[in-house]
């Protein structure tokens, strides 16, 4: 290490050498001085005389030379260093007091940090990833916020946007792929020609796709992503040109992606041709959303901002083009172009901030204990310092040596800290963060190891400026004469660590009240409802493979012959199918109109959740019906359309009731008078997208016969813990169709509890953080009042000789604790106040300062304070006269 | 009684060992004779302290050095100019030559008065 510094300043390495030949050097002076002097005639023992006169004292050119060299500082470096490893290894108690509980701080910090670095600050991998954005369709009037992408909106703008240099879309799918009999399910990601460009990638074997492979007719070709080659493929290069099964059609393999290539979360395994027709590509689908996300390369010259310009500008040169043009105005249609990176992680963000705060106040406990700690020993070796500093000792000197030790004993809690981290990262994997974007970015590695001994070294270097300003600031004279009172200097540690221990508490509060927050927020939308019963509830999602089932007519049977199968097993009350299920991530909104109500110049229809059922989906549910019937099996079968709506979206129509009866249809305008729905039921509103959703626009049940979605999920309410049906599922599927896989198979009690993870796993962490940090505190109070006892154990001596009760010796003690802890709390208040301010979008229907939480955070503070106090001012009050006084 | 001898002034050791040792390579009791027989004994060095400037001059880089023989035989350090040493000299000669020229117009103007 120190070889290393010194060929890096440049300074002889060999240290032992460079005396030896400084001394040889000087010696040969000497030496030849003497010979010439006796040559000149002088007796030797006259010319050594001379000569040593001459030439002065050896020893102090010999440390000007070593200056000349710049070898002193790092001499007194390694000095410094020695003497504190030998002063950290005599008193094992403290440097374990001080390395552990500063240790888990850091590792603590560092665990986080590993999520923030890898989710929100590597950037991504692909070549100038700045330059990379994503373009949502917003319409903020009609309550959709975020609308995917359709061919359209790509294959209009392409090449007329100037701020794009490329310009491309992708859909995340899923495939049923391999031989029959022996099919597994892989996510795949479809896509235009410019995606792997856009991003900045090419295939390291075979091609990109090409313009005349994205048409439904064309697209039988597949890039695969070199861990699924190197899987299946045994990295065999001759593998382009090969055949790949997938949802029972062969398609050409025509490219291999470059190792390591991932599109920022997806799992996808296989790309493929983001395939439409001609008329999907213009104007009258411009408004269509078909999950698609589309995404481009700005050119080097432009930014965000001219993008957006250019895009809007573009947008209303061509609205004229699309036929309902006025209603999509009223409803705030815009395209958003934000930056790739920011958006993916957007929604994590707020949530790993905070985190990154907490674990860093942590952290600031972890130091500010660390610093009382020594300043307490400081104050101990006060009169050594004030004799040496008499003694003619350096500042720059003692202040040097101060840093030196604070800074080794940070730096051996930062080593430690590296083994707490690299347990704790696989340990918040468990919490969920594997569902986090970007989780196979999160590892331990030398990046985060250096930053770790980095930050360690800084810790100690800020926690040693306080002992460094105590050691130096009291008088030589008083520090001598202070018999155990200690003058100034005393009274000046004594405030500083009052000051830091208010510090502590009041941080260790801001971090109770947090995690009190937290943990409302949480309880409160666990205990919300979703609408419907949530137990003995199993779901699976089936996706229909196009090429197999291409008439609405096939899928209907299938899921007839689906469902009657389930519903015969024992154990099953009622199955049905809906295309989305709450809280599966499928959201899909369809515009809605009344048949009696056309809409006023300027008014927009309703966005309500659309959901296909069939079979006794109401049944296995059990949403609450208000008015009319359900829809049943049966209505799929029926030639006239019916539905039902949710009370949201009835009330909003038919504030004093009168829904049933009334029709309904989808999209701006009605085509033919029997596409219509009439509405024959009102059920009560189910949360769709989350726990904690607050607005909807209703929903409306159609029959699954009506409108056949070939991506659906089964519903099945069970007699037993639904997960015993679990295989049972799966293999009716397979009984029906051999190569039909179901997968996402969980009980709604499971979807629940996954939902709320977002909520749950940093509520935890800050659980964990803020249990730390009191325990840190307590510790801390604890250390304080114990070295204030046994500095005043004469003061006490005297006034017990003098008649004091022990109980007035113990209230004092327990006084200064009390005050310390008021002190902190009031300041821990304004804190907390600001913590809620910060975590507002994190929590659910709670104010930023809420009395009961605060008070119960108070109450915990005065327990683990009073806690603290109890042992020091005990020993207090059992002070013996005789012995403080003799001793 | 010998002639009293001046100190060095501040700064111009390094030249004169920079010039001694444009000249030839010489080791550091080479240099010291060398500057006692130039200056004629009107100079002072503290021979010691020729060491520290040696030592500074070659971490600067403007100095090199190597063990060889010396002319009794013994192994000795001998010093020698780098291509920045001989450059660094040039300059320090100008700005001497500079300030001396300066120094002697001001006490010739002195004298003029």
């Amino acid at each position: 290490m120190l070889r290393f510094l010194r060929s890096l300043l440049g300074l002889p390495s060999n240290r032992a050498d460079f005396e030896d030949r400084m001394s040889e050097e000087m010696r040969f002076h000497i030496d030849s001085f003497i010979e010439d002097l006796v040559r000149s005639g002088l007796s030797p023992q006259e010319a050594s005389r001379r000569a040593r006169i001459e030439f002065g004292h050896i020893d102090s050119i010999k440390q000007d030379c070593r200056q000349a060299r710049g070898l002193q500082l790092l001499d007194e470096l390694s000095r410094n260093l020695r003497q504190s490893a030998r002063l950290l290894s005599k008193t094992p108690a403290f440097t374990l007091t001080a390395i552990l509980p500063l240790a888990f701080c850091l590792g603590a910090n560092l665990a986080i940090f590993a999520l923030l670095d890898g989710v929100l600050l590597r950037p991504l991998p692909f070549p100038d990833p700045g330059r990379l954005v994503l373009l949502y369709k917003t319409y903020p009037n009609a309550g959709v916020l975020r609308d995917g992408a359709s061919p359209a909106n790509l294959y209009e703008r392409r090449g007329r946007i100037a701020a794009f240099s490329h310009i491309a879309i992708s859909h995340p799918d899923a495939a049923i792929v391999g031989e029959p009999g022996a099919t597994v399910r892989e996510d795949i990601l479809l896509v235009s020609t410019d995606f792997f460009s856009t991003l900045g990638v090419q295939p390291i074997f075979g091609r990109a796709f090409q313009e005349d492979e994205m048409t439904y007719e064309t697209d039988r070709v597949a890039i695969l992503t070199h861990d699924y080659w190197t899987r299946h493929f045994h990295s065999d290069p001759a593998a382009v040109g090969r055949q790949i099964r997938m949802d029972g059609q062969s398609r050409t393999i025509v490219g291999i992606l470059p190792p390591g290539f991932t599109y920022l979360s997806s799992k996808a395994v296989i790309y493929t041709p983001y395939a439409s027709a001609p008329n999907e590509r213009g104007p009258a689908q411009r408004h269509s959303g078909r999950g698609g996300e589309l995404i481009a390369r700005l050119h080097p010259s432009t930014t965000i901002e001219a993008a957006q310009s250019q895009i809007d500008a573009f947008d209303a040169s061509v609205a004229h083009e699309y036929a309902h043009a006025a209603m999509m105005a009223a409803a705030g249609y815009r395209t958003k172009i934000v930056n790739l990176h920011a958006d993916h992680v957007a929604s994590i963000r707020p949530t790993l901030l905070l985190l990154q705060t907490g674990v860093f106040f942590l952290l600031l406990i972890g130091s500010v204990n660390l610093v009382n700690l020594l300043l307490v020993r400081a104050s101990a070796r006060n009169k050594e310092l004030a004799v040496r500093l008499a003694l003619g000792a350096g500042r720059w000197h003692i202040v040097g040596e101060v840093i030196t030790e604070t800074a080794m004993l940070t730096s051996l809690g930062g080593l430690l800290s590296l083994f707490i981290a690299a347990g704790a990262i696989p340990l918040l994997a468990a919490l969920g963060t594997e569902h986090l974007p970007f989780a196979h970015r999160i590892t331990f590695d030398y990046h985060l190891a250096s930053i770790a001994m980095l930050a360690s070294v800084l810790t100690g270097f800020f926690a040693g400026v306080p002992v460094a300003w105590l050691s130096l600031r009291g008088s030589v004279g008083a520090a001598l004469q202070g018999e155990t009172r200690g003058g100034t200097a005393g009274h000046a540690a004594q405030r500083l660590r009052h000051g830091f221990m208010v510090a502590q508490i009041a941080l260790a509060f801001v971090l109770l009240s947090a995690a009190g927050l937290l943990r409302l927020s949480l309880e409160r939308v666990g205990a919300l409802s979703l609408g419907f019963p949530s137990d003995h509830l199993l779901s699976g999602h089936i996706s229909l493979p196009w090429p197999a089932y291409p008439q609405p007519q096939m899928r209907l049977t299938f899921t007839e012959n689906l469902l009657t199968t389930i519903a015969n097993q024992p154990g099953v009350h009622a199955a049905g199918i809906v295309s989305n299920l709450p809280l599966s991530g499928n959201n899909t909104q369809s515009g809605v109109n009344v048949v009696s109500r056309p809409l006023k110049p300027g008014e927009l229809p309703r966005v309500p959740f659309a959901y296909s059922v069939g079979g006794s989906y109401f049944d296995a549910v059990r949403v609450p019906l208000l008015e009319g019937r359900l829809l049943d099996a049966a209505d799929s079968r029926r030639p006239d359309r019916v539905c039902v709506v949710d009370e949201i979206f009835a009330r909003h129509y038919w504030p004093s009731g009168g829904a049933i009866g009334e029709r309904i249809f989808l999209g701006p305008v009605l085509k033919k008078d029997t596409d219509a729905f009439t509405i024959v039921g009102v059920v009560g509103r189910v949360k769709q997208t989350s726990l904690s959703e607050t607005t909807s626009q209703g929903s409306v049940y159609l029959p699954y016969g009506h409108r056949a979605d070939n991506n659906f999920y089964i519903v099945a309410r069970t007699a037993h813990a639904p997960d015993t049906l679990n295989a049972t599922l799966a293999r009716i599927v397979r009984q029906i169709d051999p190569d039909l896989p179901i997968n996402d198979v969980r009980s709604m009690e499971t979807r629940i509890t996954e939902s709320l993870t977002s909520r749950r796993a940093p509520t935890l962490l800050a659980a964990v953080f803020a249990a730390a940090s009191l325990l840190l505190a307590s510790f801390g109070t604890y250390g304080v009042l114990s070295y204030a006892v046994s500095r005043r154990r004469r003061e006490i001596g005297v006034r017990v000789a003098l008649g004091a009760p022990p109980n007035a010796i113990r209230m004092q003690f327990l006084v200064l604790g009390l005050r310390l802890l008021l002190g902190g709390t009031c300041l821990g208040t304004a804190g907390a106040w600001a913590a809620g301010l910060a975590m507002q979008k994190l929590l659910y229907d709670l104010p930023p300062l809420y009395w009961p939480n605060l008070a119960a955070a108070a109450s915990v503070m005065l327990v683990a304070t009073l806690a603290a106090c109890l042992i020091p001012s005990h020993r207090a009050a059992r002070v013996s006269p005789i012995a403080a006084l003799s001793g | 009684m010998p002639p009293p001898r001046f100190p060095i002034p501040q700064g111009t050791l390094d030249m004169l060992i920079l010039q001694i040792l444009s000249l030839e390579p010489a080791h550091g009791y080479g240099i010291a004779q060398r500057l006692e027989q130039i200056s004629k004994s009107v100079v002072q060095v503290n021979q010691g302290s020729l060491y520290p400037a040696l030592h500074r001059l070659e971490q600067k880089g403007w100095l090199k050095a190597h063990w060889k023989p010396s002319e009794t035989g013994r192994e000795a350090k001998f010093y020698s100019l780098t291509t920045s040493g001989q450059k660094q000299l040039r300059i320090e000669k100008d700005s001497w030559a500079r300030l001396t020229g300066a120094v002697k117009l001001i006490f010739d103007e002195g004298a003029a008065q």
